[in-house]
């Protein structure tokens, strides 16, 4: 500057702006784009058929009962009810047999419906007690792959329960569903181990890999005697009994 | 069950329209105290804005040519926005830190924050000898890249709009707008990246705004650092408001919040504390870094240099201390005293530079008309009062509604 | 994946077209251009203190008449674009012009966020009232106080010397300049005026302090002042900086780019590193 012609010290600046515009606007897809990957990472694990925790859907408005069934209320006072996510992912594809139909009036801890795979059966009992609805009756028609959307398509009844408040009390909700799913995730590892003892080598194999991970629908691999001891350890309806914590 | 793709929930049968008008009427007492002194401020404000807008400002404020700059742009703006800094503080420990145990009380202070920033850029339109050419910078008529306050104003802006969208999930869980809450909470981490930047910048911005008027503020105040201090400064502001405003609203507005943050309250305080104490250390070394590079001893015995001195011991030291004492004894009663005197500092600090020590030398100084007071004043009870508004109304203390959560 | 290597690459052009913007600028001079600053030169020595300067203007500008009589030193304010004050000094009655400075780098200039404050390249500093919003910010950067506001005006405008802009582009001289009557104020381009200030000190150092007021003040003025005594018992401000006004925001201006750029990439590095994080929260903490 040598005082004597016109010269500005920020000449640059209107350019400047426009550029970290620009950075701006270009940051954002390739933020994202960058960061895809992770993504990837879990469908090809899910692909591979690991089972973690991180897979399992659960979503958070509805409750979950410690017998792996889940219930959400509608406005309309009228509940429904089905099979959660962690328990599909274990079995695998299962044929589904409804034990009660509409109208019918159940108690807590009844039988409701009976999942089978190539003769192995789990029975399912009721969390809640209270007058039958409407049963989905496609889910005795198809092959089991309503079970991909276990919360949508997959409900098994609807009911207009009748003592729902104070059978509610033990059950899970929102982040603690999450977290119960996980510890649940962890004792059914510990429930294989212990029951591998019992039983042949050949289940080992199945269960353990990639350092202690179990595989997708590892009991559809399993012989009925395993299946009996999960009905009997996680399903039955004297879980429904014990409190939630 | 079916997923919900309506823009707006059916309100038992409402339309979208009939529910907002219902929203508007008033809930709850009419004839509180607070009312009762508010009200009348406000329109007294209001009365006096209609003055300013026919005689102009000159009429019912004390500037002169030598101090075109007082209450409102020194207490309003630029005070104003320092307390608001505890959404931008907030939002980055939450959003970016994931320190989730402080997620409850993020929503309530990016309202605060959004909030005070409409009023005061309100506010600054009153002190706008033709408020109606304030588009020219914005619509491109004129963009006067090289001053500071170009990019104060356009951050103000921006803002607004990243803390809105921050904010906007709040607002369509309000409306019960699933879609709308779907896009909006997608954008949530975006906004809060751009509003701590914008941030960073205009709460040094406006302290820049002071550089050229070197020969016109006391040199124990006017450093080339003001930015730098402004904006550490802003921190342990925002979250002395945060502290202060999160007390008077959990007990007036007790009844929404949930008992999980009751017991977090006290809790979310003491955290707050500490970081306080730890701003405000660093603080209080730069300010006396930055009075070492200036050479002023000479300045601390006078009247202005002990003024300066009451500020820093009285009003960052003292509370530092008891921040750092009451985190270490878990006083929360002693917090809100330290909060209390932070944020007195803060307003002697911001208006020491601004107009204390504007032109402190002057025979005749500037002292703000009690009109000014009254608008000013009257700015900030509309603002609490549409805060009021808000809080009862939609999810801001209370809880979500249960289908935020839902499968998607 | 093709996308990420494109949008790399779109990143690494724009940031090195900016580089080369950029260091272009910087290794040019100046921009030089061929029209150089006029300026006004004020010899305090042969100004009578007859005060035709104040009525010229003041009649050229539309402004009020100015009183006859005063007594005190007054400023320029919203009525008036120049005063001539009398100062009693070691020499007797010495007289001294006020006005806008005409400053070569203005502050007032840097602080408009309208560009209502201009700066011509051929010198003078002049407000435009259809961009001007009023905010004042131009009186607070002013070293020299000069703008003026009308405060108590519905639509207010800001007051001061323009150098009679508009006849300067007729091709004549400012009013002060042709109407005074003893020749105390000279225009023509800042170069030459230095030069001839610096003629006279050297022809009469007994007449002059060896100082040109204006030279580098502020980073250099349009106006420039000689004086018979020193100029701080004259009322100006001799403690003003050597360099421009606006060199004093050129530091915080130019991290802007700096900080938009580091610190949304930092924080969104951040978000992402800590976003698998779930804290503990301990209940006996409550």
């Amino acid at each position: 500057m040598d005082g004597f012609s016109y010269s500005n010290i920020f000449e640059t600046k209107g350019i400047e702006y426009l550029v970290i515009i620009a950075f701006l606007v270009l940051l954002i897809p390739f933020w994202i784009v960058l960061n895809k990957q992770s993504r990837m990472t879990k469908q090809i694990q899910s692909a591979l058929g690991v089972l973690s925790a991180k897979i399992l859907r659960i979503p958070q408005g509805l409750f979950y009962f410690r017998n792996h069934t889940w219930m959400y209320m509608e406005k309309t006072g009228v509940a429904k009810i089905g099979l959660d996510d962690l328990l599909i992912h274990l079995t695998g594809k299962v044929k589904f047999s409804t034990i009660k139909s509409s109208g019918e009036m159940i108690s807590k801890g009844d039988l409701l419906a009976v999942i089978a795979q190539n003769g192995k059966l789990l029975r399912i009992f009721s969390p809640v007690s209270g007058t039958i609805t409407d049963t989905n009756s496609m889910l005795n028609e198809s092959n089991g792959e309503l079970m991909e959307d276990p919360y949508g398509k997959g409900w098994i009844y609807k009911i207009k329960p009748s003592n729902w408040i104070a059978e509610t009390k033990s059950c899970y909700f929102a982040e603690e569903a999450t977290d119960w799913s996980a510890k649940e995730l962890e004792r059914f590892k510990d429930f294989l181990a212990r029951t591998m003892r019992n039983y042949t080598p050949e289940t080992a194999m199945i269960i353990m890999q990639d350092g202690g991970e179990i595989c997708d629908h590892s009991l559809s691999a399993l012989p009925d005697e395993i299946w009996n001891d999960f009905q009997r350890e996680f399903l039955n309806p004297d879980q429904l009994q014990m409190p939630a914590k | 069950m079916n997923t919900n793709y309506q823009i707006a929930l059916d309100h038992d049968g409402k339309s979208i329209w009939k529910f907002l008008l219902s929203e508007l009427k008033p809930k709850g007492k009419f004839f509180t105290p607070f009312n009762i002194i508010s009200i009348p401020v406000m329109i007294l404000g209001l009365a006096l804005i209609v003055y300013r807008f026919i005689y102009g400002i000159g009429s019912i404020t004390n500037l002169t040519q030598d101090t075109p700059w007082g209450l409102w742009i020194g207490f309003d703006v630029v005070t104003g926005v320092a307390f608001a800094g505890g959404a931008y503080v907030l939002t980055f420990m939450v959003y970016i830190l994931n320190m989730q145990k402080y997620h409850s009380i993020v929503r309530v202070t990016v309202l605060n924050g959004f909030l005070a920033y409409v009023f005061y850029a309100g506010a600054l339109l009153l002190d706008l000898g033709r408020p109606w050419h304030v588009v020219n910078p914005i619509i491109g008529n004129s963009f006067g890249v090289s001053s500071v306050l170009f990019l104060v104003a356009w951050h103000f802006l921006l803002y607004m709009i990243a803390q809105l969208i921050e904010f906007s999930p709040a607002i369509a869980e309000w409306l019960g707008a699933r879609r709308a809450h779907k896009i909006l909470s997608g954008m949530t981490i975006a906004a809060v990246i751009f509003g701590i930047t914008l941030s960073t910048l205009h709460q040094s911005g406006l302290g820049a705004l002071y550089l050229m008027a070197k020969d016109k503020i006391h040199p124990l105040w006017y450093s080339e650092f003001i930015p730098v201090m402004f904006f550490v400064s802003s921190i342990f502001a925002g979250l002395s408001m945060v502290i202060f405003e999160g007390s008077i609203s959990h007990k007036v507005f007790f009844s929404q919040i949930s008992e999980k943050h009751h017991k977090e309250q006290n809790y979310i305080i003491r955290g707050l504390s500490k970081i306080c104490a730890g701003t405000m250390f660093a603080y209080f070394f730069l300010k006396l870094l930055v009075f070492i590079h200036e050479q002023h001893w000479d300045l601390l015995n006078t009247p202005m240099g002990y003024w300066y001195l009451l500020e820093m011991f009285g009003f960052v030291l003292l509370p530092m201390m008891l921040f750092f004492y009451s985190y270490r004894t878990n006083n929360i009663s002693m917090v809100k005293i330290a909060a209390i005197l932070t944020m007195l500092g803060v307003i002697l600090n911001r208006l020491n530079v601004t107009v204390i020590g504007f032109r402190w030398d002057m025979a005749i100084r500037y002292i703000p008309s009690w009109m000014e007071f009254i608008v000013t004043l009257a700015v900030i009870f509309t603002e609490i009062w549409i805060f009021r508004w808000v809080i009862n109304r939609m999810p801001v203390l209370r809880d979500s509604p249960s289908w935020v959560n839902e499968p998607k | 994946m093709g996308l990420d290597r494109r949008v790399f690459f779109k990143l690494l052009g724009a940031t090195g077209i900016t580089l080369a913007i950029g260091k272009e600028t910087a290794a040019k001079p100046t921009s030089k251009s061929e029209i150089e600053f006029n300026g006004i030169l004020y010899d305090s020595s042969r100004c009578a203190g007859c005060r035709t300067c104040e009525y010229e203007c003041a009649a050229a500008h539309g402004l009020p008449e100015p009183k006859a009589e005063v007594e005190v030193i007054r400023k320029t304010d919203e009525t008036c674009n120049t005063v001539v004050n009398t100062y009693q000094t070691s020499k007797g009655e010495v007289y001294m012009k006020r006005q806008c400075m005409h400053c070569n780098e203005p502050a007032c200039v840097a602080a408009c966020l309208t560009q209502a404050m201009h700066k011509d390249k051929t010198g003078p500093v002049t407000w435009n009232g259809d961009k001007c919003m009023g905010c004042r910010y131009c009186m607070v950067s002013c070293p020299f106080d000069s703008p003026k506001f009308e405060f108590h005006s519905a639509n207010p405008k800001i007051q001061k010397c323009d150098m009679c802009f508009e006849r300067q582009k007729a091709g004549e001289k400012p009013t002060c300049v042709t109407n005074c009557p003893n020749e105390a104020l000279m225009f023509g381009k800042r170069r030459d005026l230095i030069k001839e200030a610096r003629r006279r000190i050297y022809e009469k150092p007994d007449l002059y302090v060896d100082h040109i007021y204006g030279e580098r003040d502020a980073g250099g003025t349009g106006w420039l002042y000689l004086a018979s005594v020193p100029f701080e018992e004259l009322g100006m401000n001799t403690q003003l900086q050597q360099s421009s006004y606006p060199a004093l925001t050129k530091g915080f201006l130019y991290s802007v780019p700096t900080i938009f750029v580091l610190v949304p990439t930092l924080l969104a590095g951040i978000h992402q590193a800590t976003k698998n994080n779930h804290p503990k929260v301990e209940e006996d903490e409550y």
